[in-house]
């Protein structure tokens, strides 16, 4: 219910400013909004406003959907990524809005607003990584389907981002918020008492379940500031798409593998990384919770080879969203 | 189990990965033994109190249990739920769930549960009140037994809303492309009207690829959990001779028969086949099948039934408390002239059958004669389907009076009920629709306040009163012709009963 208030007050909040802004907006306010099925209203909350009725959409679709398939078994299904576009679009929109402003501003002003910017943006990274939690769990992170799906989806955040924001180390700032919200979770979440109410419950629990750890998105953002620096806010292309993707896809790689074993490792059960804290009611204790799984699917040349592809594509769309980012001044 | 570990999904895998590993030596897939009659009853006691419990099985899993606790007799201050799953046990079962007393009915409680994995569950039903407290056990098997289709009025909402969303984005990038990054009060040039419409078909291109590929996605969820969709284990069924005596073998032809656990005895027997002649349902055998050299295949001594096509109903339970009912149709040969005279299978001692006239278009007497003598009698109810009901049948003697009931095997009666189509098939006692076995085998690992029962004189007690009265709680699923055997045993005799039912449609039970 949280989840969807979020999306209703966020709609209504679009909705407020479109309504004010159509009929009773100064001409200065009706100059910078955008035109909508006869209506105006700053883009970025039409953004919102879709997103709220594509989050709205999902409900009844997701209910749905559990009735006819059962409850979920898996994140990632059909509703839910109606409900993830939503869930992000809310999130983008108030970031245009933000974007808006800022480029409208001189030079070296609404500092804040930009760092407010890259904040949010974190918290669509984080978004993005619960949705994906079934490929990039510490288990995973030696399969090539690991590599190739966080190169598919972070380095067209990460690249858009940084590309449209005005603050140095944009990614990596922006990564960093997502590393602390999550360890935010992974520290206080099991400091909460909990008990699970279904079962069968094969792990007693007392207390609530943290995500596991981040992931070290840090080290890859950096491949993309460090590109980004050389261009000095010259259009990006696709040589630098290449150059950010191929920079991201070796340092996930290298970061990730050596983390990844760490976390399954018994220097990481501790509080700080909750390497042994972060197996639901429905686990079975074993082995298996601190083996790599899907060796079937191995990291080879062939894998990272369609990773790098995706690196480079996705970042590439990035760019163009980011470019588009930098210009967007309603 | 093996339908849920086939994708890499982790979240799954959390709970299944252990169980990939268990399932070789457990049997955990769930089947019912019935045929499309889902749901459970038990009529039986918690403790002091006599209580009748119906559960409701999800159709989908996981998914929401509907349960409801009929206290009897005494007040109840208050009756909990809770499911526990065979491996679990009651250490591993979550804290139990109230149920809430039902306005205007005082003896009915009712409560939800949810079942999270296809497995063979026990919901363990507490009641608490002046008298004290108990406990009994009613063990459900889940498992995925349908797919809800969409109906019109779903279907056009959500595609309404899908038109809405799709039309929102394309004039998202259209607005995007066209103003957003003007000057404000600034007008679109037409060479920047021009690439917004451009760029807004190619993103209508991209967004309907993007919809091709989640339909691609949903089919493949979907034909997945068909395939998981809960089917019992193949079997074949073929009757021959054997010496010149008349024997049917029935062969479980199945890969899930090697990593399920083994069957165990219900009643003292692995097997309760009924066989139903088709199309009159006009002559029908309750036999015991035991393996021969292999425990896969079952073989019994066929009683003098005539010669015709015989739907089998072959009821089994798993050590995990798992009941399945297996499904076939065999063609028997007529009997020799002297059949059994140099049979080497001994026929079990507790095989009974009976012909009967074939199936009536409407509901039949409520008398049926018995090849003893004596009559049975149906009370009969109003039958609809979807409605709680109570069969209750009278014995009485060739002198008419009242006759003393024995048990067969076990229990105090039993009755099979199924539909002219044999779309519906059940087995009841006394107590319900549950399956003993699995009722001990959840006894067994529960432990105090759970002892087990003296079924037959249970039954007996529990069934109001009279010993020549029988009674069997019910719910007919579906509208149609229904026959129903109904067997006990008196003088060492086991008669069997033979009545027909039309039974009404009606609007399900509100959910």
């Amino acid at each position: 219910m949280a989840i969807y208030l979020g999306g209703v007050l966020g709609g209504i909040c679009g909705g407020y400013l479109a309504l004010k802004t159509t009929f009773a907006g100064s001409a200065a306010e009706r100059g910078a909004a955008v035109r909508f099925w006869g209506f105006r209203a700053p883009f970025g909350a039409w953004v919102a406003i879709w997103g709220a009725f594509a989050m709205l959409t999902s409900a009844p679709f997701d209910d749905w959907w559990h009735s006819a398939y059962g409850l979920d078994v898996e994140i990632l299904s059909p509703p839910h990524t109606v409900l993830a576009a939503g869930m992000i679009a809310i999130p983008v929109g108030t970031m245009l809005l933000a974007l808006a402003l800022q480029n409208r501003a001189a030079a070296g002003e609404g500092r804040a607003l930009s760092l407010a910017h890259l904040y949010s943006a974190g918290l669509v990274l984080l978004m993005v990584r619960v949705m994906i939690t079934e490929y990039s769990y510490p288990n995973e992170q030696r399969t090539a389907l690991f590599y190739q799906v966080c190169c598919g989806v972070f380095p067209l955040l990460l690249a858009a981002m940084a590309r449209s924001s005005r603050l140095p180390w944009a990614a990596t700032r922006m990564a960093a918020f997502y590393m602390l919200v999550t360890c935010a979770m992974v520290w206080i979440l099991p400091l909460f008492p909990a008990q699970p109410l279904l079962g069968p419950i094969n792990t007693p629990l007392d207390h609530m379940v943290p995500p596991s750890f981040p992931l070290l998105l840090v080290v890859p953002a950096l491949a993309i500031d460090l590109v980004l620096q050389r261009r000095e806010g010259k259009r990006a292309g696709w040589l630098d798409a290449a150059l950010m993707g191929a920079g991201f896809l070796a340092l996930l790689l290298a970061a990730q593998w050596l983390f990844s074993a760490f976390l399954l490792s018994p220097a990481s059960r501790n509080w700080f990384f909750a390497g042994d804290n972060v197996w639901d009611y429905s686990s079975t204790p074993g082995d298996w919770q601190y083996e790599f799984w899907n060796q079937d699917n191995p990291v080879t040349l062939r894998g990272l080879g369609i990773a790098l592809l995706l690196a480079v594509a996705s970042t590439r769309l990035g760019l163009w969203w980011g470019n588009w980012m930098t210009r967007v001044r309603r | 189990m093996g339908q849920l570990d086939d994708a890499g999904a982790a979240v799954r895998k959390r709970a299944l990965l252990p169980l990939a590993l268990l399932a070789l030596a457990l049997a955990a897939s769930p089947a019912r033994a019935h045929v499309g009659s889902p749901n459970v009853f038990y009529d039986g006691d918690a403790g002091p109190y006599p209580v009748r419990v119906i559960v409701r099985p999800p159709a989908v899993v996981p998914g929401l249990a509907e349960i409801t606790v009929r206290v009897k007799e005494g007040e109840a201050d208050g009756v909990t739920v809770q499911p526990v799953q065979w491996r679990a046990g009651t250490k591993g079962a979550p804290p139990p769930d109230a149920a809430q007393p039902v306005p205007g009915d005082p003896e009915l409680w009712s409560a939800q549960l949810w079942f999270m994995e296809q497995s063979s569950y026990s919901v363990r039903v507490h009641v608490k009140g002046p008298a004290g407290e108990g406990t009994a056990q009613v063990p459900v098997s889940v498992v995925p037994a349908r797919i809800l289709k969409m109906d019109v009025g779903m279907g056009a909402v959500l595609l309404g809303l899908g038109v809405f969303l799709f039309a929102g984005a394309l004039t998202l990038v259209h607005a995007a492309v066209r103003e957003s990054v003007l000057a404000p009060g600034e007008a679109p040039d037409t060479g920047r009207r021009t690439r917004a419409r451009v760029v807004t078909a190619l993103a209508g291109l991209f967004l309907a690829l993007l919809l091709w590929g989640g339909k691609g996605w949903w089919d493949g969820i979907d034909s997945r959990a068909q395939e998981a969709i809960f089917k019992p284990f193949g079997v074949e069924t073929a009757a021959g001779f054997d010496g010149g005596q008349r024997v049917l073998t029935l062969k479980i032809e199945d890969e899930r028969s090697r990593e399920w656990t083994p069957l165990m005895p219900d009643h003292g027997k692995l097997m309760h086949m009924f066989l139903v002649r088709e199309p009159g349902l006009d002559a029908f055998a309750h036999l015991h099948p035991v393996p021969q050299q292999k425990k896969e295949e079952l073989r019994a001594a066929l009683p003098p039934l005539p010669a015709g096509t015989y739907r089998v109903y072959a009821d089994v339970v798993h050590e995990s408390g798992f009941p399945q009912t297996l499904v076939d149709t065999v063609t028997l040969p007529a009997a020799p002239a002297a059949e059994g005279a140099r049979g080497t299978l001994a026929p079990d001692p507790d095989d009974s059958w009976r012909q009967a006239s074939p199936i009536a278009k409407a509901s039949g007497p409520a008398e049926s004669p018995l090849e003893g003598g004596g009559t049975m009698l149906w009370h009969r109810e109003p039958l609809a389907a979807n409605r709680e009901t109570t069969l209750r049948f009278e014995v009485r003697g060739a002198d008419g009076g009242p006759v003393y009931l024995e048990p067969y095997m076990g229990m105090l009666s039993h009755a099979v009920v199924t539909r002219d189509d044999g779309k519906v098939f059940v087995h009841l006692h006394p107590m319900g629709s549950i399956n003993m076995a699995a009722q001990q085998v959840f006894t067994r690992t529960a432990g105090a306040g759970a002892a087990a029962m003296d079924h037959s004189a249970h039954s007996r007690h529990a069934g109001h009163g009279a010993p020549s009265v029988v009674s069997f709680p019910y719910e007919f699923p579906e509208p149609g012709r229904y026959r129903l055997w109904v067997q006990v045993k008196s003088g060492g005799r086991v008669e069997t009963g033979v009545f027909d039912a039309e039974v009404a449609s009606t609007e399900p039970l509100p959910e």
